[in-house]
C-alpha cells in the first residue's frame, strides 16, 4: 500500500493549461480528496497518478519511486471510473475476475476474491448477468468489486456517486469507507460535491483552475478556510471587508471580534452557524427572510444595505422582520488570504 | 524528434496522397481520355492528347442512344425514388411506432433483396416477366428498382419515425391540431430530412443499377450503366467509355455529398448498417 | 379499425411488396432448376436439369471460382479494413481526411471502377509506365483481365473496403476510452486488451462485414464480364449466359442461380463460424 507524492505535475492539451504545478502528498493508507469545480483537472490528475496521461512536466512517486514513465497496467492502481466502464461482453462475475486472471492468480485464489468480493457487495445474486442488465447502483458495485479484485495499493474514484440518488450515495459512500478501512489502500476519490468530500476524507484537496486552492483536514479546510474561492465552493461564508482595529472590524451589525492585528484593509469570513443567538450579542441586524430546514433554520439578517446568513437550530421559532442579537465567537473568524489588499 | 504522434501524421499523410494520387490520376485520365478530338487520336507514345475538343461529347450525344439512355434514366429514378418513399412511408411508422410480435423479424425479412444476389433477382424477375407477358421494359425496371431500393428507404425512415417526439404530438393535440396540423407540427420536421436523404439514395442507387437494367432492359432499353458495360465489353471503345463512365459518376458523386452531409446532420444512424 | 387490420394496412405497402416480390423470385428460381414453368417444353419435375449441371465442367470452375474470389476478398479486405479502423480509432491530424479518402470507393458505380481500373492498367497505362520506368519490365505487359484474377481481386477488395470500414469504424469507436483505460489499468497490455476487449466488441461488425463482402462478391456478374480472366467464369456470368440469347436454358440458369443462392448461405454461416471461433480461441488463449 503506497504513499502518493506528486512533484510539480503540470499538463498541457494543446493551448489549454488543464494543471499547472500540483504538488501533494498522500500518505499510505489515507483516503483524500480532490475537490473542485468541473474542469478544474481532477481527473486530469487521477489519470496521471493512473498512467493513463503523462504529465507535461513534473513526477510521480509511489513510495518514493519514481513511476512518471511507468505503464498503467504495470502501476500498482486501480481505477473506478465515473461511466463504470465495465466490459459490456462479460458478466458480472468475469468483469470482476478480469484483473486476477491479467495478473495470472492462481485459479483457487481468483475465484476466493470473485466469491468474496460478489458477497461483501451483495452482487452474488447476480453473478451471471451481463451489465447493461443491472441497476446504476449495482454497476456501481461491479465497477468497485472490479478495481478492489486485483487488491490494489492505490484505488482512484473518479466521481463514482456522481450517477446514483441521494439515498443510494449515502449507503456506496459509507461502504467504500468501510471497505477502505478494512481492506486497507490508499485512496485518490475526486467529486465535485463537498458534502461529499468532507464526510470521507482524512484531506481535501481543493483544485481551482489547475492548481490546488488549500489542502486540510474537513474540519480545517471547511471552518479555516484561507481564500475566497475556498470559502465559497464549499458550503456558504459570510464576508466583511474593511479595517481591522483594537481585534475587530466594525460593521453595519456591530463589531465582528477577529484575532488579528490591526490593519486598513482586510477581509474577515466566518461559517453562518457558528453564530450563537443572545439577548447580550454585541451584533443585530433585521430578519428579512426565514427559511425552515428541518433540522435547522436558515435567517437573512439584514442591515445598512448587506446581508448575512446565519444558522440557528430548527427549534428556534423566530419571525421575519424581526430583530434580533447575536454573537460570533473570535476563534471562528478568519482573515483571508487573498482579502482586500491582504 | 520521432513522436508517435508525429510517426502517425506522417503515415497518414503517405497514404492519403497514395489514396489521392489513386483516385484523381483514373478521373484526370478518363476526362482526358473523354476530351480528345476525333480527328487527332491519342496514342502512344503522347504523354498527353495532340488536340483537346469536346467533339466526342456533341457526337456522343448526336449519333448514339446516350441521349435516350440519360433520359431512361432520369426519368426512371426520381419516379423509383418517389414510389419507394410513398410504399416504404407506413411500414416504417409501423416499424417505428408500434409493437407488434415478430417485428425484429419483420424488420429483418425486409432486407432480403439486399443480399439476394442482384443477378439471381433479375434473372428470375425477367423470367416471372416472360410467365406474365410484361412488355413495358420501363415498367418492369421501376417495379424492380422499387423493390430492390426500398428495404433503404425503410431504414432510413423508421429511424426518422422513432425520433418524432411523442410529447410532441400530445402537445400539438392538446392545442387543438387536427390530423394534418399534429403532422405539420409534430412528423414532418423531424421526418424531413429522412425523406430526403431516401430520396437522394434510391435515385442515385437507380441511376447506378446494373443488373436489372441490363437483364431485363438489353438490348432494346438502354440506362447509363448498360450502355457504359456495352463500351466496356469486345468493342472497347476508350474516349466514348470515358464520356459515360464521367456522365455516370460525376452526379452522383455530387448527390452522394449531399447526402452524406444530411444523414450526419439529420440522424447519425447509418444506412448501410448491419444489412 | 380493428389493430391488426391497421398493422396489416401499414405493412403491405413495403413490406409486403418486399416479401411477395422475393418469395416469387426465389420461388421461381427453384421451381425452374427442378424444371417447372420450362419455357422450350413441357413443365416437368425431374432433377434432370441438376443432374446434367453436375456433369458439366464449367458449372463446378465456376462455383470453384466464385468461392475463391469472394473469400479471398473478403478476407484481404477485412485483413486491410480492420488495422485501418484501429489505428484512426482516435483522431489526429490528418485521420479525417484518410477516413474520407478509405470511403471515396463507395461512391464509385462499379462499372466506372471497371473503366478506371482498365485505363490504368492499360497497355500502354500509367502502371506499366511506372513498372518500365522501375526497370522491373522492359517490356510493357499485359494485365488486363490477367489470368490468377490479381485486378479482379485487387477490384473487388477497393470496391469492398468502404463497406467494411464503415462497419468497423463504428465498432471500434464504438468502445468507450474509459473501457480501454479500465483493462490497462487491470493490468492488460496492448495484446491483451485487442484479443479480450476489442476483438470480442468488434465481432459482430466483423462477421457483418465479411458476410456482406462475401455475398456481394459471390454474386458479381460486371468485374468478372469485364477485367476477370477470360478463361473463367462466375457463377453469374455463367447464369447469364445460360439464360441469355446464346442458350436461352432458363432451367440451367435457375440451377446455377440457386447454387450461387447457396454459396451465399453457405459463405455467411462459415464465416459466422470462422469470426466467433476466431474471437473464442483469442479470448482463451
Ligand atoms: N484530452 C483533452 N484534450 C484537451 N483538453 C482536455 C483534455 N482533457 C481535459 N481537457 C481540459 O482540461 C481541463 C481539465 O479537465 P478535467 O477533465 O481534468 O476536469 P475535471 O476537473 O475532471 O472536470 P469534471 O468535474 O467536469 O469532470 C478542462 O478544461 C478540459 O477541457
Ligand atoms: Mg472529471
Amino acid at each position: 500500500m503506497p504513499g502518493i507524492d506528486i512533484e510539480g505535475v503540470a499538463m498541457r492539451f494543446g493551448q489549454v493549461d488543464a494543471l499547472k504545478d500540483v504538488s501533494l502528498r498522500v500518505p499510505e493508507g489515507a483516503f483524500v480528496t480532490l475537490l473542485g469545480p468541473s474542469g478544474c483537472g481532477k481527473t486530469t490528475l487521477l489519470n496521471i497518478i493512473a498512467g493513463f496521461l503523462a504529465p507535461t512536466r513534473g513526477r510521480v512517486l509511489f513510495d518514493g519511486q519514481d513511476v512518471t514513465g511507468l505503464r498503467p497496467e504495470a502501476r500498482d492502481t486501480a481505477m473506478c471510473f465515473q461511466s463504470y466502464a465495465l466490459f459490456p461482453h462479460l458478466s458480472v462475475q468475469e468483469n470482476i475476475a478480469f484483473g486476477p486472471r491479467q495478473k495470472r492468480l492462481e485459479r483457487a485464489e481468483t475465484a476466493r476474491r470473485v466469491t468474496g468480493l460478489m458477497e461483501q457487495l451483495g452482487l452474488a445474486p447476480h453473478a451471471a448477468k451481463l451489465p447493461n442488465a443491472l441497476s446504476g447502483g449495482q454497476q456501481q458495485r461491479v465497477a468497485l468489486a472490479r478495481a478492489l479484485a486485483v487488491a490494489p495499493g492505490v484505488v482512484l474514484f473518479d466521481e463514482p456517486l456522481s450517477n446514483l440518488d441521494a439515498k443510494l450515495r449515502d449507503q456506496v459512500r459509507t461502504e467504500i469507507r468501510d471497505l477502505q478501512r478494512r481492506v486497507g489502500f490508499t485512496a485518490v476519490y475526486v467529486t465535485h460535491d463537498q458534502a461529499e468530500a468532507l464526510a470521507m476524507s482524512d484531506t481535501v484537496f481543493l483544485l481551482n483552475g489547475g492548481v490546488i486552492e488549500q489542502s486540510g483536514g474537513p474540519r480545517d479546510i471547511y471552518f479555516r478556510p484561507r481564500t475566497r474561492f475556498a470559502a465559497d465552493f464549499i458550503g456558504a461564508a459570510n464576508l466583511h471587508d474593511g479595517p481591522i482595529s483594537g481585534g475587530a472590524m466594525d460593521t453595519p451589525f456591530g463589531p465582528v471580534p477577529v484575532d488579528a492585528p490591526d490593519a486598513a484593509h482586510r477581509t474577515l469570513c466566518w461559517r453562518p452557524e457558528v453564530v450563537r443567538l443572545t439577548e447580550a450579542g454585541a451584533l443585530s441586524g433585521k430578519v428579512a427572510h426565514v427559511a425552515f430546514q428541518g433540522g435547522w433554520l436558515d435567517l437573512f439578517v439584514t442591515a445598512g444595505g448587506q446581508t448575512l446568513r446565519l444558522q440557528v437550530s430548527g427549534t428556534h421559532d423566530i419571525p421575519e422582520g424581526a430583530t434580533i442579537r447575536f454573537d460570533i465567537p473570535r476563534e471562528a473568524v478568519v482573515v483571508l488570504k487573498d482579502g482586500a489588499n491582504a | 524528434m520521432w513522436t508517435l504522434p508525429r510517426l502517425q501524421t506522417l503515415l497518414a499523410s503517405l497514404l492519403t496522397a497514395v489514396f489521392l494520387l489513386w483516385l484523381i490520376v483514373p478521373f484526370a485520365m478518363a476526362l482526358l481520355w473523354s476530351l480528345v478530338d476525333p480527328g487527332t487520336p491519342w496514342s502512344y507514345p503522347d504523354i498527353l492528347p495532340p488536340a483537346l475538343s469536346f467533339e466526342r461529347w456533341t457526337l456522343m450525344w448526336e449519333t448514339t442512344t446516350l441521349s435516350t439512355a440519360m433520359f431512361n434514366s432520369y426519368t426512371l429514378a426520381p419516379v423509383a425514388a418517389v414510389t419507394a418513399i410513398v410504399l416504404a412511408a407506413p411500414t416504417a411508422y409501423a416499424f417505428a411506432r408500434i409493437d407488434f410480435p415478430g417485428k425484429a423479424a419483420a424488420q429483418i425479412v425486409t432486407l432480403t433483396p439486399l443480399v439476394l444476389p442482384g443477378f439471381v433477382t433479375a434473372v428470375f424477375f425477367a423470367s416471372i416477366l416472360v410467365s406474365f407477358g410484361v412488355y413495358s421494359r420501363y415498367g418492369a425496371i421501376l417495379l424492380g428498382h422499387v423493390v430492390l431500393f426500398i428495404p433503404y428507404a425503410v431504414r432510413i425512415l423508421t429511424v426518422s419515425f422513432a425520433q418524432v417526439n411523442q410529447e410532441v404530438i400530445n402537445a400539438a393535440r392538446d392545442l387543438g391540431a387536427s390530423g394534418w396540423g399534429v403532422f405539420r407540427a409534430a412528423f414532418w420536421p423531424v421526418l424531413k430530412p429522412g425523406v430526403l436523404a431516401s430520396f437522394l439514395i434510391v435515385f442515385i442507387l437507380s441511376i447506378e443499377e446494373f443488373a436489372l437494367a441490363f437483364i431485363v432492359g438489353s438490348p432494346s432499353f438502354t440506362t447509363i450503366p448498360t450502355i457504359l458495360f456495352s463500351y466496356l465489353g469486345y468493342d472497347f471503345i476508350r474516349p466514348n467509355a470515358a464520356v459515360v463512365a464521367l456522365i455516370l459518376v460525376v452526379p452522383n458523386v455530387l448527390l452522394m455529398l449531399v447526402l452524406e452531409r444530411l444523414l450526419q446532420s439529420a440522424n447519425p444512424a447509418n444506412v448501410s448498417g448491419k444489412g | 379499425m380493428p389493430k391488426a387490420v391497421k398493422l396489416a394496412l401499414l405493412l403491405a405497402p413495403a413490406f409486403g411488396l418486399v416479401v411477395v416480390m422475393m418469395s416469387l423470385v426465389i420461388w421461381r428460381a427453384v421451381a425452374q432448376s427442378f424444371g417447372l414453368y420450362n419455357f422450350n417444353g413441357e413443365d416437368l419435375l425431374s432433377l434432370r436439369h441438376w443432374a446434367e449441371m453436375f456433369a458439366t465442367r464449367r458449372y463446378w470452375n465456376a462455383l470453384e471460382w466464385s468461392a475463391y474470389v469472394a473469400t479471398t476478398s473478403a478476407l484481404i479486405t477485412l485483413a486491410i479494413a480492420y488495422p485501418l479502423a484501429l489505428w484512426l480509432r482516435k483522431p489526429f491530424a490528418g485521420s479525417y481526411l484518410l477516413s474520407a479518402l478509405l470511403k471515396a470507393p463507395y461512391f464509385v458505380p462499379g462499372l466506372v471502377a471497371v473503366f478506371l481500373l482498365l485505363n490504368v492498367i492499360a497497355f500502354h497505362g500509367i502502371v506499366n509506365q511506372a513498372l518500365m520506368w522501375l526497370g522491373l519490365t522492359d517490356r510493357p505487359i499485359r494485365l488486363q483481365n490477367d489470368r490468377n484474377g490479381y485486378g479482379l481481386i485487387a477490384l473487388q477488395v477497393w470496391k469492398q473496403l468502404p463497406l467494411a470500414f464503415l462497419l468497423l469504424q463504428g465498432a471500434v469507436q464504438a468502445i468507450p476510452d474509459p473501457v480501454l483505460n479500465a483493462a490497462r489499468d487491470l493490468g492488460a497490455g496492448p495484446v491483451a486488451r485487442f484479443r479480450k476487449v476489442v476483438l470480442p466488441l468488434t465481432a459482430r461488425a466483423m462477421q457483418a462485414a465479411s458476410i456482406l463482402i462475401f455475398i456481394n462478391v459471390a454474386g458479381d456478374f460486371t468485374f468478372q464480364a469485364t477485367v476477370g480472366p477470360t478463361r473463367e467464369n462466375s457463377l453469374a456470368t455463367l447464369m447469364v449466359q445460360y439464360q441469355g440469347t446464346n442458350y436461352g436454358d432458363w432451367n440451367a440458369a435457375a440451377v446455377v442461380g440457386v447454387t450461387l443462392m447457396g454459396l451465399s448461405l453457405v459463405g455467411a454461416v462459415v464465416f459466422t463460424a470462422l469470426v466467433q471461433g476466431l474471437t473464442r480461441a483469442m479470448e482463451r488463449a
